[in-house]
């Protein structure tokens, strides 16, 4: 572990000495050795404590409700959601707040449908809960393949967003910037387990709001916190003028506004590493709260980044200093929250606010990985190939593995997609998990008649269908592999795959007549009765 | 006290389904005539309310934000004055 500080520290005097343009990496690299060092002691702390598959995958189930809430948010506050979101803002006014609103629906779903069952019926990721009744074998193989398809898209799009931020932020190069990121990860994970990932988690959220409502006052002041002003500056600058302040180009036709909604709505509650994590509270209760402080954190930085926006479009984007010979922001629209960070908080503020985004990619990734290896041991290993009849010890053994075998996996792949289009690869992991994960969570729960067969037959369906949807679509097929014209016309598939997956699972599950099938309905009102009153759980997690 | 025990659960499970429906509605209906506007006649968005320059749609989209986080606090609320105690009550009896 001080091998690692000591490399950091030599790649940041590195990064000093090639660096032109004035002292604020500085700040900024003091303020990250601070926070990799507190983290990675941290680590040392709970690596004592995730020894045992309990400790290494829930934290041992000992996390309260506002610490799980700020946890969650942090997986959500992700580098990319600051950044992307403030600068979507800042480019179109209106049209960043749909994004906002999007990520923000998912969560009463996840609070009255899914967050109480899956804390009642599941133990380390959430095929527990529809390998409940189900066939352990065939469901446990679909929802790792579900799990880890979410997790490798996500870890790709945080990998080479972070490259090239940290690229710009402290003029590391790429490759060392996904180095460090891959490499201070894979420690974070291997030795901390579930308990180092969520303090990590919880002090970038602080930091994050911190810094974030920092800048929102600072903008606000200069305005007397008077928004009616703030807003009038805006459009008389914007040179999209009144228009920022209503709907623009993002959403065109009817088809993609309903897909692209049903995907943010219902996608956010099959995401693996967010359902992870309500396996680390205690109960029910603990759950339920972790959802609304989550809730009001997330809502609340939302607030945040859409001022920063605003703030944005008024204070830098007639500023000079912030702007490259086109006339466009330095770095890109995605920068406009760290502009705008020195521009109402010198250089201070800007160390603290690169310091606090290079820290959100390391945590976001962290939990993203822990979910993808919990997928692999868990589920693939210890319960698909083995039956559950492995020691915990072998299991550990594999988790710690795969967590480094992931993290050399997104070195790599965040290198050889350094300069390809990685935006529409957080879309298709919402698609993804909206078209197979939720479905096959939902009805689990709640359908009695749902067999194996169906389960398997339309998880499946769902999970081809979205990748396929996508890869034909205008994005990839079109954009990224130059074809003139897409084979599947619209840009978001979940409104398609979505009812496929539903359908073929409801058509297949009522013509299921087999006796496995009726086995599996039989048991249903046990798992229901677990699922709302939380009796059993104790007896499964002691071990 | 068998039959005790399922009448007690049936009473729970209908407890829920009170408690979540209208939540659920309350989501999900508000959302998607958002959606909807955005997509069908997004002109209705933009006029200017109240003599500021403030849009409808970034009001609405605001209070959309606030109003996600009220259903999720009166859920908890809710849920820990009416559900708690009767899935107590269940745990009590067994």
């Amino acid at each position: 572990m001080n091998k690692l500080i000591l490399s950091i520290l030599l790649f940041s005097n590195l990064s000093l000495a090639t660096d032109g343009n004035g002292g604020n990496n500085h700040i900024s690299i003091i303020m990250f050795i601070l926070f990799v060092s507190v983290t990675l002691f941290i680590t040392y702390w709970a690596s004592k404590r995730s020894s045992t598959a309990d400790g290494f995958y829930t934290a041992g189930g000992n996390i309260s409700g506002l610490q799980n809430g700020l946890a969650i948010s942090g997986d959500f506050m992700s580098a990319a959601s600051f950044l992307g979101i403030s600068g979507l803002v800042y480019l179109t006014g209106f049209d960043g707040l749909i994004y906002s609103i999007g990520f923000l629906i998912g969560w009463p779903i996840i609070l009255l449908l899914i967050a109480e069952p899956l804390r009642n019926l599941g133990k380390y990721s959430f095929a527990d809960v529809v390998s409940f009744r189900l066939n352990q074998r065939p469901i446990r193989i679909l929802a790792a393949c579900g799990s880890l398809s979410t997790v490798i898209l996500y870890l790709i799009a945080q990998m080479v967003g972070a490259g090239k931020l940290i690229e710009i932020l402290f003029g590391l190069p790429y490759y060392s910037a996904v180095m460090i990121v891959g490499g201070l990860m894979i420690l974070y994970v291997t030795f901390g387990g579930m308990l180092a990932t969520t303090w990590v988690q919880i002090i970038k959220a602080i930091l994050l709001l911190f810094g974030a409502t920092v800048i929102a006052l600072l903008v606000l002041f200069q305005f007397n916190f008077d928004l009616n002003l703030f807003l009038n500056e805006a459009t008389s600058i914007h040179k999209k003028g009144i228009t920022i302040l209503s709907p623009g180009g993002l959403i065109s036709d009817p088809i993609s506004a309903v897909s692209l909604g049903l995907a943010l709505m219902f996608g956010t509650a099959g995401l693996p590493h967010i359902l992870m994590r309500f396996f680390t509270v205690p109960n029910a209760i603990q759950a339920r709260k972790s959802v609304a402080y989550a809730t009001g954190f997330i809502g609340y930085f939302y607030l945040l980044t859409f001022i920063i926006g605003f703030g944005a479009i008024i204070l830098i984007s007639n500023n000079p200093a912030y702007l490259d010979t086109s006339n466009t922001l330095i770095g890109g629209n995605n920068m406009a929250a760290i502009h705008l960070a020195d521009a109402v908080g010198g250089e201070i503020l800007l160390g603290f606010i690169s310091a606090v985004a290079f820290a959100t990619i390391l945590a976001v990734v962290s939990g993203l990985t822990l979910a993808g290896a919990s997928a692999i041991s868990h589920d693939l290993y210890a319960n698909a190939f083995l039956k559950g009849k492995q020691s915990e010890k072998n299991e550990m053994l594999v988790s710690k593995l795969a967590t480094i075998l992931l993290g050399i996996l997104t070195i790599y792949l965040g290198i050889i997609f350094q300069n390809q289009n990685v935006a529409f690869m957080v879309g298709l992991a919402f698609a993804i998990a909206a078209s197979a994960n939720f479905p096959l969570l939902l009805l689990s729960i709640y359908w009695r008649k749902l067999t194996t067969r169906g389960a398997v037959i339309g998880g499946s369906l769902g999970l081809f269908s979205a990748i396929t949807f996508v890869v034909l679509g205008p994005v990839v097929w079109v954009d990224i592999l130059g074809n003139s014209s897409p084979i599947f016309p619209y840009k978001y598939p979940a409104l398609f795959s979505m009812t496929i997956t539903f359908i073929t699972i409801w058509i297949i599950c009522t013509f299921d007549k087999s006796e496995n099938g009726y086995k599996e309905i039989k048991k249903f009102d046990s798992q229901y009765f677990r699922s709302q009153t939380g009796i059993g759980i104790d007896s499964k997690t002691t071990h | 006290m068998k039959s005790n025990y399922k009448d007690q659960l049936n009473v729970l499970i209908k407890l829920r389904s009170k408690i979540i429906r209208p939540l659920l509605f309350l989501t999900i209906t508000p959302y998607f005539f958002f959606i909807g506007v955005i997509a069908f006649k997004p002109e209705m968005f933009s006029p200017l309310i109240f003599d500021t320059n403030i849009s409808l749609g970034i009001f609405l989209g605001l209070v959309l934000i606030l109003l996600i986080f009220i259903i999720t606090l009166i859920y908890v609320y809710l849920a820990n004055k009416f559900i708690e105690p009767q899935i107590s009550a269940i745990k009590n009896n067994e």
